[in-house]
């Protein structure tokens, strides 16, 4: 037999985010852990790739989830799924866009690679889909995704780092966007 | 379609692909934000867009957070839990609760005034923390200036709007339209006089319907 916090995690495992995010809002820390647990993945996978040092992007998801806990009163899931909320917190954070990862392939910091879950494995198809996508864009329409989502980087920057016209990086961002979308609701659609 | 005249000197298209990837500037962004309010071609790219906005990061390579990020995350869940559990309570705002009510005086209760300066002419000025939400309001000769944090922007077509509420009168809107940073900060002039005010109350409105609350407010900040 579990112990009752055991088994009241387990019953809190199978319930939607919105439901725990409901209980959350009634304090519920047991709730808000399996929120944590479902997407602190994917908040400091995006945090680290932007920021490239460990300490900062656990900060940043810190702040994110922390964040969302204070705002769990206000939540609706109308108006998105909380792992929208979740990344898009953490890719909004000042902190990462201040702290830009240049590509600096001497970053000494490194992670050890996950234990495999069901979840992760599942979490790793859908990554590997996605990264699919990206690269089969063209180079040019990649790299200003890659530099904006990614490198934190304004269209201005962006354009003055390329020497090319705003209008120009703008265009490509949204070529690139249109095809990204094209490409990962019909996987098959071509990327051309 | 209720597509205003910005549009027309507006990249719609461009400008809602660089806004999804975050690669606008602060001040576009406000920019963007009140030609969205009127924009229904950049509302549905947006939306279309932000579908992207969820499978993008996995576009990174993909790690467990460490755990001992989550003791971290945790431990100060579980402490804030504790602390404000009666607070939590006592919010739930709604505007059908009554002003007079016992949970709402409870809240007033932790209201933090502070007298910032008094010295002959120079005008007094209060700081009022809001007692529902983030944010605290500076009265200064009866002007009231609202500073918020941790408010999420508003979703597409939405717009924060600050109202006034005078006893037990329905709140009245005001002028003040704003919107957050990504960061969740917020600063916007509380438009006339606090005077008679009780409460300063802030919503978040479809941008064309600025005239009758159409929810519950996210922030309250009370003056009485």
């Amino acid at each position: 037999m579990f112990p009752a916090s055991k088994t009241k995690r387990s019953a809190h495992a199978v319930l939607p985010d919105e439901d725990l995010m409901e209980l959350a809002r009634d304090g519920d820390a047991r709730a808000f852990e399996v929120i944590f647990d479902r997407h602190s993945g994917p908040a400091f996978s995006l945090a680290y790739r932007m920021c490239g040092r460990r300490a900062i992007a656990e900060d940043v998801v810190q702040e994110a989830f922390m964040s969302l806990w204070r705002s769990s009163a206000r939540y609706e899931p109308g108006r998105g799924s909380v792992r929208s909320w979740v990344l898009s917190a953490t890719h909004n954070r000042e902190i990462v866009k201040d702290n830009k990862n240049v590509g600096d392939d001497s970053i000494a910091e490194r992670l050890e690679a996950a234990e495999r879950t069901d979840v992760e494995v599942e979490r790793r198809d859908e990554a590997t889909r996605v990264r699919g996508a990206l690269k089969g864009l063209p180079a040019d329409q990649q790299q200003v995704i890659e530099l904006a989502y990614f490198g934190g980087f304004t269209h201005t920057e962006i354009s003055e780092m390329l020497a090319l016209p705003a209008g120009t990086v703008k265009g490509r961002m949204r070529l690139g966007m249109s095809k990204l979308r094209v490409a990962l609701s019909d996987p098959a659609g071509a990327l051309t | 379609m209720s597509e205003g005249p910005m549009s027309e000197i507006h990249d719609c298209g461009g400008e809602a692909a660089a806004y999804v990837l975050g690669a606008l500037a602060p001040d576009e962004v406000q920019e963007f934000h009140r030609h969205l309010a009127s924009c229904s071609i950049c509302q549905d790219e947006v939306q279309s867009l932000k579908l992207l906005s969820d499978a993008l990061p996995l576009a990174a390579p993909q790690f467990a957070a460490p755990k001992t990020l989550r003791k971290r995350v945790m431990a100060d869940v579980r402490a804030d839990a504790k602390a404000r559990q009666p607070v939590r309570a006592q919010w739930r705002p709604s505007f059908s609760i009554s002003i007079a009510g016992p949970a709402l005086a409870g809240a007033m209760a932790v209201a933090l005034v502070a007298v910032i300066a008094l010295n002959g002419n120079t005008p007094t000025t209060r700081v009022i923390n809001a007692s529902v939400g983030y944010a605290s309001l500076r009265v200064t000769d009866n002007h009231g200036e609202l500073i918020v944090k941790d408010l999420t922007q508003p979703s597409a077509g939405h717009i924060y709007e600050v109202w006034l509420k005078r006893g037990s009168a329905a709140p009245s809107p005001t002028k003040a339209l704003f919107s957050t940073t990504s960061a969740g900060q917020g600063d916007v002039d509380v438009p006339g006089s606090l005077h008679n005010v009780s409460e300063v109350l802030v919503t978040e409105q479809p941008a064309d319907q600025t005239q009758v609350p159409t929810g519950a407010p996210l922030i309250v900040t009370k003056l009485t």
